[in-house]
């Protein structure tokens, strides 16, 4: 007659080692996905980064004087004289 | 019956050595060759990779990028990957902008390279394709193509070292490198594994230069203008604030190479200022001395000097105004070769101002031992010395800072990639070089020089004063001085009281040679688009004290200024025509300068508010280009 303990004690361990095989193929599985997610993502910002470096590029062209002179000259806008700049200043506000 | 008992026992035996013998085996690859064979099969399915920081970017003073890095990618593929030849042919034409006909030829061989390279917004469509491998690198992208790139340099690269800013703040752009291990398979894909980061690459510092993106635009087109329409081999300008010592633009351009921090001139004239500092100190000249300017020729001990407008006594004003080579070696001749030089050095010829900028070079001074005989009259009109535009720049900058010269510098701040603030420029004096006094003194002398009939003239602005010393002088060439040959500078203060800031204008062998027809002109133009842009370092308040005024009657009975200038508003006036003074009254100040500004007269406001009363009256006729005075009250304060 086999030790109906020793069954038990055998039982619990292999239910033991299964728990821990599942738990290291859980988290294997898991950082494979966070890596794939992560490489996503990364993947995502870096198209993110290409778009503002392009809308950057974009935005300091539009307002760079070498494309805005000539537009305004277009509109019959020309550039000041210093004598037809007239600097405001305003008073400083007053304590109450 | 002993004998099958023996064979059993035998089998058993055998088992048991088969047993032990396997067991010590497992022993010896797992305890003792366990970490060899370990590695080995990490080797087959993994390997280490080094994941790039990102560098820094680098920014005006206003936080608008100059330099920024993006990941580009070159596009290698194998066509017996591919899923549809034809198919994939098209997408991959479409995509990275290559004739279909190219990608077709190429994708021929077994393995076809396309170097682009291609940003990631290219790319995405590729990424996922059967065939296409994309190799990734980090490159530097400049959003403003051309602004202030000399200035800024490069990273190094293969087989090229790194110049520039990126060359002199690269310990703080390049940030730390990470590893990590990554799994690879039977084809040789990498697959990352987070388990396996070694180290988080850290990126790089961000720099903040001193440099203003408007100004540095405005001063790099006036350069280039100015190249083209005097037909000017090269030139540099820098703008400088002489107060905190920051360099605000900077910009080079022609033949050379060289640029405002490493290519030398003969200063010229603009060197007289150091001579007269010196007189002034040591007081070896009064403000009634004049000297005998000879007509415009002084044979000196066999030398005969010249002067461009010949004249008879002048004082050291007159000196000044006129450029006179002939007045200053006179009154130069009062100063020991010594006290001289000292000047010179205290200015900071000679030596580099330490700017952070690679290989600057500290031009050139002699010492008295090594003086010849006219060595003193060539160093006080600016021969026999060399400079850099920089180091002219900050030696004016010193007495536009009442005497004091501040430390040049490009960097106004660095941030670490968390943003927070690791250093901050703060201003840092070199050395106190003249008095305030003696500041006050030649600031006065240099204000002259743009007065009319002054050599700088050209560079006057109406309703804001300008000083500035003009810079003509003959370009050395292997075999001596070139005839014909000049290089024109003009040195400015703007504005002339409590400046803002210090510009130098050079341009060499301009057609037109003389700085009054080539650099100074170009400095009223700068100035000119300075003051009509919204510009972070020029303080307008500070400006409204400094404005030009032609009524000096109602300006003093208001308090607002102190010190009028007769010069510039006259000469601003057209008396070929009249107007009619318009009621403004009642229309905010604004509007006021609006309506008056299109008749063509200029606009002194007192006050703030609505305007009260107009000055000439209204209905009244006044010269086209005089001033009008619109006085406003804050009763009805504008919305």
């Amino acid at each position: 007659m086999a030790n109906p303990r020793g069954r038990l004690w055998v039982t619990v361990w292999l239910v033991f080692v299964l728990a821990v095989l599942a738990w290291v193929v859980a988290r294997q599985t898991s950082a494979h996905l966070t890596a794939r997610r992560l490489e996503e993502l990364r993947t995502e910002w870096s198209v993110y980064e290409a778009q503002r470096s392009a809308l950057i590029a974009r935005i300091r062209e539009a307002e760079s004087r070498a494309v805005l002179m000539p537009q305004a000259e277009s509109l019959g806008l020309r550039e000041p004289a210093d004598s037809e700049i007239v600097i405001l200043q305003a008073p400083a506000p007053r304590r109450r | 019956m002993a004998r099958p008992f023996l064979r059993l026992q035998l089998v058993q035996v055998v088992f048991i050595v088969g047993f032990l013998g396997l067991l010590g085996r497992a022993a010896q690859v797992q305890l003792f060759q366990g970490a060899k064979h370990a590695a080995a099969a990490a080797a087959e399915r993994t390997e280490r990779v080094e994941l790039p920081a990102r560098r820094g970017s680098i920014f005006d003073r206003k936080g608008a990028a100059l330099a920024l890095t993006q990941e580009v990618f070159h596009v290698g593929v194998a066509p017996n990957e591919l899923d549809s030849l034809a198919a994939d042919s098209r997408i991959l034409s479409q995509e990275l902008g290559v004739p279909l006909r190219t990608v077709q030829q190429r994708l021929q061989a077994r393995w076809a390279y396309f170097a682009g390279p291609y940003n990631s917004l290219v790319v995405q469509p590729l990424r996922g394709m059967r065939g296409v491998h994309l190799d990734g690198e980090q490159v530097r992208f400049h959003p403003h193509s051309d602004l202030a790139r000399s200035l800024l340099g490069h990273p190094a690269a293969e087989g090229r070292p790194a110049s520039g800013i990126e060359r002199v703040m690269d310990t703080l752009l390049a940030g730390v490198p990470g590893t990590a291990v990554v799994l690879r398979d039977r084809r040789g894909n990498l697959y990352q594994s987070p388990a396996r980061l070694n180290a988080f690459p850290v990126p790089g510092h961000d720099v903040y230069l001193t440099l203003d993106g408007d100004l540095q635009e405005i001063i790099e087109q006036a350069l280039t203008d100015a190249l083209e329409q005097y037909e000017a081999e090269g030139g540099d300008m820098v703008v400088l604030d002489p107060v905190s010592g920051e360099i605000l633009a900077i910009a080079s351009g022609g033949e050379g190479g060289s640029n405002a921090l490493t290519g030398v001139f003969e200063p010229g004239s603009t060197a007289k200022l150091f001579a007269a500092a010196a007189l002034l100190t040591h007081r070896l000249v009064g403000s009634t001395d004049s000297v005998w300017t000879e007509e415009g020729e002084y044979d000196l001990d066999g030398r005969i000097i010249h002067d461009d407008h010949p004249e008879g006594w002048l004082d050291l004003s007159g000196v000044f105004q006129h450029s006179s080579n002939i007045g200053m070696v006179k009154l130069a001749l009062r100063l020991s070769a010594d006290l001289q030089y000292e000047m010179l050095r205290d200015f900071g010829l000679g030596t580099p101002t330490g700017v952070e900028y690679p290989s600057e070079s500290s031009g050139t001074l002699k010492p008295p031992s090594q003086w010849s005989g006219t060595t003193a009259a060539s160093v006080a009109m600016g021969y026999e010395v060399a400079v850099t535009a920089l180091q002219l720049a900050q030696a004016y900058a010193a007495i536009a800072n009442d005497g004091v010269m501040m430390q040049p510098t490009l960097i106004r701040e660095v941030r670490s990639p968390e943003g927070v603030v690791v250093r901050r420029h703060t201003p840092q004096p070199v050395r106190r070089v003249v008095s305030p006094a003696v500041a006050s003194e030649l600031r006065s002398l240099l204000r002259g020089v743009v007065y009319p009939g002054g050599t700088g003239e050209t560079a006057a602005l109406t309703s804001y004063e300008v000083a500035g010393k003009t810079g003509t002088v003959r370009r050395a060439g292997p075999g001596g001085y070139i005839r014909g040959s000049y290089t024109a500078s003009f040195v400015s203060m703007f504005p002339a009281d409590d400046p803002q800031l210090v510009m130098v204008v050079k341009l060499d062998d301009p057609q037109g040679n003389y700085a009054r027809l080539s650099a100074a002109p170009v400095t009223r133009r700068v100035l000119e688009q300075v003051l009509a842009t919204q510009l972070g370092p020029l303080d307008r308040a500070r400006l409204t004290t400094s404005q030009v005024t032609a009524e000096p009657q109602v300006v003093a009975e208001h308090g607002t200024a102190t010190w009028l200038s007769p010069f510039p508003v006259v000469q601003a006036v057209d008396s070929g025509g009249l107007e009619v003074v318009p009621d403004v009254t009642g229309l905010t100040l604004r509007g006021a300068a609006r309506e008056l500004h299109k008749l063509g007269f200029r606009v002194q406001a007192i006050g703030w508010g609505v305007v009260d009363s107009v000055a000439p009256a209204p209905g009244d006729s006044a010269a086209i280009g005089s001033v009008v005075t619109v006085t406003a009250s804050e009763r009805n304060p504008p919305r």
